[in-house]
Parts: C-alpha cells; sequence; structure tokens
C-alpha cells in the first residue's frame, strides 16, 4: 500500500518537476507562472491595463493574418465556378450599367435643381454629423462559452467601455474591452449580455439575456404576461447605456428574439458615440 | 539529404503548428449550424495526445503559450486556458511516467481523467475569480463530444506518429 503511495508520489513529482532535453521549462514554473498572470489580469491591476491592450492589439492583428486562408478560400473557390458564367454576367452587368448611367444623370440633375431650390429659400447647407464610427469585424470565433467580436477600433477612436454597437440600424451588442487599436464586442447572445428592451402596443418592458443560442430570451416579463409572435422589440434606454428605441428583433412564441441582425454574419459595425 | 532533413523538421513541426493556428484563428470547432450542441476542443486532444506519445514535438512552453493566445482570441482572462492545457499537459505525462504500453482504451480512458481534472480548475477559477457566465450544459456537452471523438484523432495522430518515427529511423 505504502508502496503504491510511493509510487504515485515519485511519478507525480517527476512529472511537475522534470526537464529534459525535450522540456525547457518545467510544468510546476509554467503552472505558477499561469497563475500568477491569471490572478493579475482577473484582480484588474492597473499595470496589467496597458500590458494585455499591447498583447491583445498584438494578438488580434496576427490572428487576421492567420484567419486569411480560412475566409479566402471559399472565395476563390467560389471564384473558380463564377468563371463559368462570366460572359453571362458580362452582358447583364453592361446592361445595369446603362440603367446606372441613366440614373446618375438624374441624380445629377436632382442635385443641381436642390442647391438652386435652396439658394432661392436662403436657407444654409448643414450636413448632419452623426457620431458614429465604423468598425470592420477582425476576429469573428464562434466558442461553445463567450459569443463576442473583434472590431478594428480602439481608444485611439475614441471607444469606451459600455458604448452600443449596431449593424445597420439593429443594436447586435455592446464594447466590454478597449485596446488602443482594438476592441471586444459582447453580442446580444452571449450568455453574459443583459439588455432592458420594450414591445408591444403596451410597452412591455423586459430585460433580454443572452442565452448562448442565437436567439436570446425575454427575462422580468410582466406576471401570467402571454408573448404574441412577431412583435418587434426595442432598447428601452432605461440603464442609460443603450438609448431607447434602437430595434433588436421581433418576439418568438417561446419567448426567444429573433434578431434582425444574425450574429454569425458581421463584417461591418458602426458604434455610436453620441450617448458617451 | 538536406532537403530530406528540413522536410523531416517540418514534419516534426506539423502537431505544434496545427496547436498554434487552432489557437490563433479564426477556425473553430464550434459546429452550432449544423448541430447546435456539437462542440469540441481539438487543442486538449493535440496536447494529451503529444505530450504523452512524443513529447520532445509538444514542448510545455509552447502549451502555456498556445494557451494565452487561445484567450486572448476568445476573450477568457489570461493564463485561463494555459492552466486547463498544463494540467492536461500533466495527467498526460504522469500517465507516460506510470504506463510502460498503451492501447487506444487506456488512453481514452486516462484521457477523461485529463479533461475531467482540467475542466474542473477551469470552472473553479471561472466560479470564484471571474465576472463571465459559462453554461455548465455547453461546458458538459464540448467534453462529452470531445472524449467522443478521441479515438478518431488518436488514430489520426498515430499514423502521423509513425511518419515521424519512419522519417527519424531514416
Amino acid at each position: 500500500m505504502s508502496s503504491s503511495r510511493d509510487d504515485f508520489g515519485i511519478a507525480f513529482r517527476s512529472a511537475l518537476l522534470q526537464r529534459g532535453a525535450a522540456q525547457k521549462f518545467s510544468l510546476f514554473s509554467l503552472i505558477t507562472i499561469a497563475i500568477i498572470i491569471f490572478f493579475l489580469d482577473s484582480f484588474d491591476f492597473k499595470f496589467m491595463k496597458p500590458i494585455r491592450s499591447l498583447i491583445n492589439d498584438g494578438i488580434y492583428r496576427a490572428s487576421l493574418v492567420a484567419s486569411s486562408p480560412s475566409r479566402y478560400i471559399p472565395e476563390i473557390t467560389g471564384n473558380v465556378s463564377e468563371l463559368f458564367s462570366l460572359k453571362k454576367e458580362n452582358e447583364k452587368l453592361k446592361k445595369e450599367l446603362e440603367i446606372y448611367k441613366q440614373k446618375e444623370l438624374n441624380v445629377k440633375y436632382l442635385t443641381n435643381q436642390n442647391r438652386n431650390l435652396k439658394k432661392i429659400l436662403e436657407s444654409e447647407d448643414t450636413i448632419l454629423e452623426e457620431n458614429i464610427v465604423i468598425s470592420k469585424v477582425l476576429i469573428d470565433k464562434n466558442s461553445p462559452y463567450l459569443n463576442s467580436i473583434i472590431i478594428n477600433r480602439g481608444s485611439k477612436a475614441g471607444i469606451l467601455k459600455g458604448m452600443p454597437v449596431m449593424d445597420k440600424d439593429y443594436l447586435v451588442g455592446r464594447i466590454v474591452e478597449t485596446n488602443f487599436l482594438s476592441s471586444r464586442v459582447l453580442l446580444l447572445n452571449d450568455l453574459n449580455s443583459r439588455v432592458p428592451v420594450t414591445f408591444g402596443k403596451e410597452g412591455v418592458q423586459a430585460i433580454l439575456k443572452g442565452n448562448g443560442s442565437t436567439r436570446p430570451i425575454l427575462e422580468y416579463l410582466p406576471d401570467e404576461y402571454i408573448i404574441e409572435e412577431d412583435i418587434e422589440v426595442f432598447t428601452s434606454g432605461k440603464d442609460g447605456i443603450f438609448y431607447a428605441g434602437a430595434p433588436i428583433g421581433t418576439t418568438t412564441i417561446e419567448g426567444e428574439v429573433k434578431l434582425f441582425s444574425e450574429p454569425g454574419q458581421l463584417s461591418f459595425v458602426k458604434i455610436d458615440l453620441s450617448n458617451f | 539529404m538536406n532537403y530530406f532533413k528540413s522536410t523531416i523538421k517540418i514534419v516534426n513541426f506539423g502537431p505544434l503548428a496545427l496547436l498554434y493556428y487552432l489557437s490563433i484563428s479564426e477556425l473553430d470547432t464550434y459546429f452550432e449550424n449544423y448541430f447546435e450542441i456539437l462542440s469540441f476542443n481539438i487543442q486538449l486532444i493535440i496536447i494529451y495526445f503529444w505530450s504523452l506519445k512524443r513529447p520532445e514535438v509538444l514542448g510545455n512552453g509552447h502549451v502555456f503559450f498556445a494557451g494565452i493566445i487561445n484567450d486572448v482570441v476568445v476573450g477568457l482572462p489570461l493564463g485561463m486556458s494555459s492552466l486547463s492545457y498544463l494540467v492536461v499537459s500533466l495527467v498526460s505525462t504522469y500517465v507516460k511516467n506510470m504506463t510502460v504500453n498503451t492501447s487506444i482504451t487506456t488512453d481514452w480512458f486516462t484521457f477523461f481523467i485529463a479533461i475531467f481534472f482540467s475542466n474542473l480548475t477551469f470552472l473553479i477559477l471561472m466560479n470564484n475569480f471571474s465576472n463571465i457566465e459559462i453554461s455548465l450544459l455547453d461546458m458538459s456537452y464540448n467534453t462529452f463530444f470531445t472524449l467522443i471523438f478521441f479515438p478518431f484523432f488518436w488514430f489520426i495522430f498515430n499514423m502521423y506518429n509513425s511518419v515521424i518515427i519512419i522519417g527519424k529511423n531514416v
């Protein structure tokens, strides 16, 4: 009995401490380093913020390069099949081009007419400046635990933690981590996402909670409330982070929300800086 | 001859390259579009198999760095995946020290012990020291499918391992 315990001890110690020609570091030293790094990062020590930011920016860029084959291979194979229908497509495009040329002439005519009418009204040319940053999705790695994306705009572009992120006019998530050149967006379907929402003619208030699947669920509904299908869900703005009235999706009979913007299909997103 | 030597070096580098590539790239083993609960952790299989069969192919330092990269890409606290991976590596090194001849069944069983301890470490750290909420059900599915797919990868990696040995014997 004691000899088998000794064997266990020797084998375990050897596994932890052994270093040979094959291993430059012992498992014990690496586990200790990993634990130290984990606690430094988890407890948000001030000096860790720039280090983490630097590591994140570097690895996100490297990840973008490493992911490019998996992005371009489907495109290349698609291009080969497109080659066969090139002639037909060329003719179709020529016809479309003619139509667009006609439309361009119309636009020029209307622009001139618009300017002349403004001169008549003596109005000033005002441009509505929206405080919006457009950003490209760098990494969209699915994980069974977390649903988030990395975008190519960070604190340099004025992005702050908590800002709402839109796809066209639809809310898709919020910023949860900012680096100098990149940010992480927590998507609405992530388990950690909570958004106050409102829907229906009565303005029912609820919390939209991510559940890891493609359709987040509505929680904290009024007692005995029966959800109808296909009612549009909007942000209520009750948390003071998301502005009120941003469309999110439509209700389903199971109490879930079918999102207008599919989380796995994002290429470009908009970040609204105006509320911050 | 030099060309042959460099080819052998590239072949030896294969498992390590695959581990780094899976950690850093967008490529994932989460097939929710095909089957909602289907996901598995191929990194754990790579680490376990190669630490057990040919530790010289997969250094502990590389396992640690692959974990750090995975944490950054996935968005977990730094060191979390490294610890999970190193626990798998620890179990496989222990099994290697304790056993002489192994078969697919013994490897499969000991792999179950390795992912059990790896996930236990992951859960303890997540629940006690992180605000990130994870679904235990999703984690169970992931563990289950990782275990189910182990024999399939075992055969593939075993064939690859024999290729490396042939290269070295020549």
